[in-house]
C-alpha cells in the first residue's frame, strides 16, 4: 500500500484506523505498513493520544425539564396566529437555502425588468448622445427643404426656336 | 401535544415513502410517522437524539444553557417542518445539519461573549448539574479539571467548521458523506478539514500524554 504520510493519498486511513472504522482486512494491511513506516507509526501514536484526551471529555448531563420546555414551546407555537407560523417557516427554515437558489428569483426579476425597459424605450441608446440625434434631424430637415424648394421653383423655359 | 400510539400508516403515499426508506434508517421512518401526525414517534426521535444533539452543541458552544437552548430550537424546527419532510438522506444527517447551522450562526454572531460559563458550573436554569457521580480525590479532580480545560481550549481554538467536523466525526461517529452534507461541502473538503483539525489538536494536546 502507498504510505499515506509520504504520498498524501488516502490520508483518512490514519484517522479511520484510530477510529477503528477500517475493515479487518484494511486494518491488517495497515498494521503491516505501520511496522515498516516510522512516520505513520509516530502519527498514529499521536492521533491515539488526541483520541484518548477527547474521550475523557464528558459533556454535562441534560436538564431534567428539557422535554417539558420543548413541548411547552411547541404548544405555544401551535396556538400562535397562522401568519406568525407562516413567517417562521419562511424566515427560519430548518436548513438554510443555498445562496444560488436565493439568487435565481432575483436574477429572473432583474432580467424581466431589463426586458421591460428595453421594450418601453427603444431609442434609449440614442439618449446618451443628444447631439448626434439633433444632427440627424437637421439633415432630414435640410433634405425636405431642398425638395420643397425644387417643387416651388418654376421649370426653366426652353429658349424659343430650340424645338 | 396529543399522544397517539404509533400505528402503521394507512396513507399509500406514506407507505411508499416508508418502503423507500426502510433500508435507509429507522429514524426517517419515525419522521414520516410524525409527518402523518403521530406525536409518539416524535417523542421517540427526541428520546433517541436529545443527548447526542445537546452534547454536540455543548462542545460547539462550550456553554450548557446555550447548548440546551439551541437544541430546543433544533427539535422545534424538526417538528415545525414535519409536513414538508422528505427522506432524501439519513435522518441524522438532516438533524445534524440543522444543529450545525444553528451552532455556526451562534459562533459567527459572537454570542459566546455573552454569559460565558465555566465548565465547573453546577447550577443552570435552576437545575442542579451534577457532572460526575463517582467520588474522586481532590487531586484527581484537579488533574481532571486541568486536562479538560486544555481539551476545551484546544477545541475552542479550532475554526468553527473544523470544530464541527471533528465533533461529528469523533463523538457522533457520522460518516464523511454525512458530515459533508451537514457542513454543505464536498467529502474531500471534509477530509481536508478533519486532517487539518486533528493536526492542530495533535500539536496542542501532545503535552497531555507526557
Amino acid at each position: 500500500m502507498n504510505c499515506p504520510t509520504k504520498t498524501n493519498e488516502d490520508a483518512e486511513i490514519l484517522l479511520d484506523y484510530c477510529a477503528q472504522a477500517l475493515s479487518p482486512v484494511q486494518t491488517a494491511e495497515f498494521e503491516i505498513h505501520l511496522k515498516q513506516c516510522a512516520d505513520c507509526s509516530q502519527l498514529v501514536a499521536a492521533q491515539k493520544e488526541v483520541w484518548g484526551a477527547l474521550d475523557a471529555w464528558t459533556p454535562v448531563p441534560v436538564s431534567v425539564n428539557f422535554d417539558a420546555r420543548l413541548y411547552a414551546r411547541i404548544a405555544q407555537e401551535q396556538t400562535a396566529p397562522a401568519w406568525q407560523r407562516w413567517l417562521r417557516r419562511i424566515f427560519q427554515p430548518p436548513v438554510p437555502y443555498p445562496l444560488w437558489k436565493s439568487a435565481v428569483p432575483l436574477i429572473a426579476a432583474c432580467a424581466v425588468l431589463a426586458a421591460g425597459l428595453a421594450v418601453r424605450m427603444p431609442d434609449a441608446g440614442n439618449a446618451a448622445h443628444p447631439q448626434l440625434r439633433a444632427d440627424k434631424v437637421d439633415i432630414e430637415k435640410v433634405e425636405q427643404t431642398l425638395e420643397d424648394f425644387d417643387i416651388l421653383t418654376p421649370p426653366v423655359q426652353a429658349p424659343a426656336g430650340s424645338m | 401535544m396529543a399522544l397517539i400510539p404509533a400505528q402503521p400508516s394507512e396513507n399509500p403515499g406514506v407507505k411508499k415513502d416508508m418502503e423507500a426508506v426502510a433500508a435507509l434508517d429507522r429514524d426517517a421512518e419515525l419522521m414520516l410517522r410524525v409527518r402523518e401526525g403521530d406525536d409518539v414517534s416524535f417523542a421517540l426521535l427526541l428520546e433517541r437524539h436529545r443527548g447526542p444533539v445537546i452534547h454536540f452543541l455543548y462542545r460547539m458552544v462550550l456553554n450548557p444553557s446555550v447548548s440546551e437552548e439551541l437544541a430546543q430550537e433544533v427539535f422545534l424546527r424538526v417538528y415545525r417542518s414535519r409536513a414538508t419532510y422528505e427522506p432524501t438522506a439519513k435522518f441524522t444527517t438532516w438533524l445534524f445539519r440543522i444543529a450545525t447551522h444553528l451552532a455556526l450562526n451562534w459562533v459567527r454572531d459572537g454570542k459566546k461573549e455573552k454569559g460565558q460559563e465555566s465548565l465547573d458550573e453546577q447550577v443552570v436554569d435552576g437545575v442542579d448539574r451534577q457532572v460526575r457521580d463517582r467520588q474522586p480525590t481532590i487531586e484527581q479532580e484537579m488533574l481532571y479539571e486541568v486536562k479538560m480545560e486544555e481539551v476545551r481550549r484546544a477545541i475552542e481554538a479550532l475554526p468553527a467548521k473544523q470544530r464541527a467536523a471533528v465533533l461529528m466525526h469523533k463523538y457522533e461517529e457520522l460518516e464523511y458523506v454525512q458530515i459533508a452534507r451537514a457542513l454543505s461541502c464536498s467529502e474531500s473538503a471534509v477530509k481536508s478539514l478533519l486532517f487539518r483539525a486533528y493536526e492542530s489538536l495533535r500539536a496542542s494536546l501532545a503535552h497531555l500524554a507526557r
